[in-house]
């Protein structure tokens, strides 16, 4: 049965000018990933690991080719689209959690619906039934402060989740994180690839959990791809 | 997103900083409160100026006086006419004016001094004639009493103001009591004209006094802003009684000196009319019979004119301390920016467009301006009340009458309110602006 893949990029590059300094972080990225997949990313650090998921998921905008998601054209969105495309196709989780430090993590979670003007009740409803799902529904009245590095991570995965994207983009999503806990994230993860078809994009420094969690892995180095070897 | 939201953020945000939304608030209160207290101090003139007129009739009035005199407004020489007949002002032309159509009453501008004696306390003053219709209408505010009976009456109006020279407190307790006007007559046989020396030697002046009894029908408030009303006293007569006292008209040294010797002549005579229209057929009248006349109401426009300079100079001064709190908004929120920028990231980042971080900013800056106007309009409120307490206890002790100096009409407070709200919404351009620049990458770039 034919389908054509998810996201698709198509000669990727980002340029980087500061001044007469010029950065080529990524160059000519032909990326193909089908739906339900779970990619690993790997590569060491300046290889351009970050500019790749900040462009997929509409952070950023590439200097030279395409990005196509689910037939959109996403390297040619305006400013609204790609706002819109962040906030019902893509989740992201990163490194540092950025989650909203004044904030409980109900409101964290229920932050994306905000600005698709959902009224407050229903917004904090559909935010408890996902912090269930990511195993937090006691701490869901805790604040960032009050809760451990796994538990923060955690937050950033059900407030990725909660507009229910065709993807997930993670940063290094355990770099803050113990072994234990990072496995926790990654089993999360794992699951709802599993169960609900979510398309995982994971980058991590560890080459362990790439090959414990992801179907299949891509090398960056200094802004290219090297290799492509799948995990049996 | 939707406004309850938006409102929410802002409140929320704002009320994480209290100090600084406190401080930054208060710059924009005192920048209104200086605003409206200007303004207001600008409508109280007006008020009192051009309202109470209208209020008085006083666009009704016109002042008719010979030709050549010096306009007793303007300062300035009437422009005379020398080509045209010298016509005088007497009663015939008195009675001319009466007869124009839409005029109702017409009396000469008689004012002579006398020396008032009551409660065995005497005081020189100003008497003034005045017809009994005049003296009826809302021009004369009574404070206890009546207007007199009739033009044959005698009975006058004393001003509160003389009473309380002679330390009288209480108006009510002296109406219908006896009053005695003591009043100087030429007395030519006394005036020996072989030896002038005599006059000087003597101290015997050629006058004789006379004096005059009458109740006290009424007391009246002395106006506070005397200048074009035909009041000028502060003792009130009927023009009938006041025809049986003899007087020397002088009533200042210039009269005597521009007098043109006729002793009938009028120095003054107010035209009271039953509306504006009438003052054009009143103005023309004097101008055929060479007289000069002048109408308040032809002063209206310039009045007015003179008011928009005022308010807008009052207004300029009242804006340095909004613009000083408009750049107090600024940098607040630049500063929150600066503080904010992860999580203005993090929203853009989930999905925030440009237009709901724009609308947050915007909303914090219309709350400021917002509490900045209620709050600014209530500190003008207390300044201005309590300066016109002290300007009104101030001016009691010499006689002069309260006064509201500051007047808030309803499209001050309401529009100090919006104005505040705009301008801090204007300063909050800028910095909005710059939150929806924020480049999420950057500012979700892990330290
Ligand atoms: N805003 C920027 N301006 C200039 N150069 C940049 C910018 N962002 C990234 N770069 C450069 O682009 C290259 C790729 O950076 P990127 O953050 O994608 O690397 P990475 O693979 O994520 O590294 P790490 O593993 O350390 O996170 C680096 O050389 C970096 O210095
Ligand atoms: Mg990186």
């Amino acid at each position: 049965m034919f389908s054509s893949p998810l996201i698709e990029t198509n000669d990727l590059g980002k340029v980087y000018s500061t001044g007469r300094i010029q950065v080529k972080a990524l160059d000519g990225i032909n990326l193909s990933v089908p739906k339900g997949a779970f990619l690993g990313i790997a590569g060491p650090s300046g290889s351009g690991k970050s500019t790749l998921m900040n462009l997929l998921g509409g952070l950023d905008t590439p200097t030279s080719g395409s990005i196509q998601v689910a037939g959109r054209m996403v390297s040619s969105l305006n400013h609204k689209e790609l706002a819109l495309y962040r906030r019902f196709q893509v989740g992201m989780i990163f490194q540092s959690f950025n989650i909203i430090p004044a904030y409980t993590a109900k409101e964290n979670v229920a932050l994306p619906l905000l600005f698709s003007g959902v009224p407050k009740r229903e917004r904090l409803r559909r935010a408890e039934a996902v912090l269930s799902l990511v195993g937090l529904e006691e701490r869901k009245d805790h604040r960032p402060s009050e809760l451990s590095g796994g538990e923060q991570q955690r937050v950033a995965v059900a407030r990725a989740l909660i507009n229910s994207p065709d993807i997930l983009l993670a940063d290094e999503p355990t770099g803050n994180l113990d072994s234990r806990t990072s496995q926790g994230i990654l089993n999360l993860l794992q699951e709802m690839n599993r169960t609900q078809n979510l398309t995982v994009l994971l980058i991590s420094h560890e080459g362990y959990l790439l090959k414990k969690y992801a179907d299949d892995i891509i090398y960056l180095h200094d802004g290219r791809v090297r290799e492509s070897e799948a995990v049996e | 997103m939707r406004v309850v939201d938006s409102l929410e953020q802002a409140l929320s945000n704002l009320w994480k900083k209290k100090l600084r939304t406190f401080l930054t608030t208060f710059g924009v209160v005192i920048g209104i409160g200086a605003l409206v207290s200007m303004i207001s101090f600008g409508q109280g003139v007006q008020y009192n100026v051009t309202d109470r007129f209208q209020k008085l009739d006083l666009f009704n009035y016109i002042t008719v006086f010979p030709a050549g005199k010096q306009s007793p407004f303007s300062g300035e020489r009437a422009g005379s006419s020398a080509e045209s007949p010298r016509s005088v002002l007497d009663d015939d032309s008195l009675k001319e004016i009466t007869a124009l159509e839409g005029v109702e009453s017409a009396f000469p501008e008689v004012r002579f001094p006398a020396r008032i004696q009551f409660r065995e306390k005497t005081r020189f003053s100003l008497v003034q004639v005045m017809p009994a219709a005049v003296a009826a209408t809302e021009l004369v505010k009574l404070r206890a009493g009546a207007s007199f009976a009739d033009d044959y009456s005698l009975s006058l109006i004393i001003s509160d103001s003389l009473l309380t020279e002679m330390g009288i407190t209480d108006p009510d307790s002296v109406i219908g009591e006896e009053i005695t006007l003591l009043t100087l007559m030429l007395d030519l046989s006394r005036l020996n004209l072989s030896d002038m020396s005599s006059l000087f030697q003597n101290g015997k002046l050629p006058f004789s006094e006379q004096s005059h009894r009458f109740t006290i029908a009424g007391v009246a408030e002395r106006m506070g802003f005397g200048g074009p009303t035909p009041l000028r006293s502060d003792v009130y007569i009927p023009s009938g009684t006041a025809a049986d006292i003899p007087t020397i008209s002088l009533t200042s040294i210039w009269d005597f000196f521009r007098s043109s010797g006729s002793a009938d002549e009028y120095s003054m005579v107010n035209v009271k009319v039953d509306s504006p229209r009438a003052v054009d057929r009143v103005k023309a009248f004097a101008e055929e019979k060479g007289f000069q006349s002048f109408a308040l109401i032809d002063q209206l426009e310039e009045i007015r004119t003179g008011f928009v300079f005022m308010d807008m100079f009052l207004a300029a001064v009242g804006m340095i301390a909004l613009v000083v709190a408009s750049l107090g908004i600024v940098n607040t929120m630049v500063m929150a920016i600066l503080e904010r920028t992860r999580e203005i990231g993090i929203m853009k980042a989930v999905g925030a467009g440009d237009g709901d971080i724009r609308k947050i900013f915007l909303f914090e800056a219309g709350l400021i301006g917002l509490a900045g106007g209620v709050f600014g309009l209530c500190l003008g409120w207390i300044v201005t009340t309590a300066i016109n307490w002290i300007i009104n206890g101030i001016l009691a002790r010499q006689g002069i009458p309260f006064v509201d100096y500051f007047y808030f009409p309803r499209w001050l407070n309401m529009g100090s309110i919006v104005f505040s709200i705009l301008v801090s919404l204007i300063a909050g351009l800028y910095p909005m602006q710059r939150a929806a620049r924020v480049d999420p990458v950057v500012a979700l770039r892990h330290d």
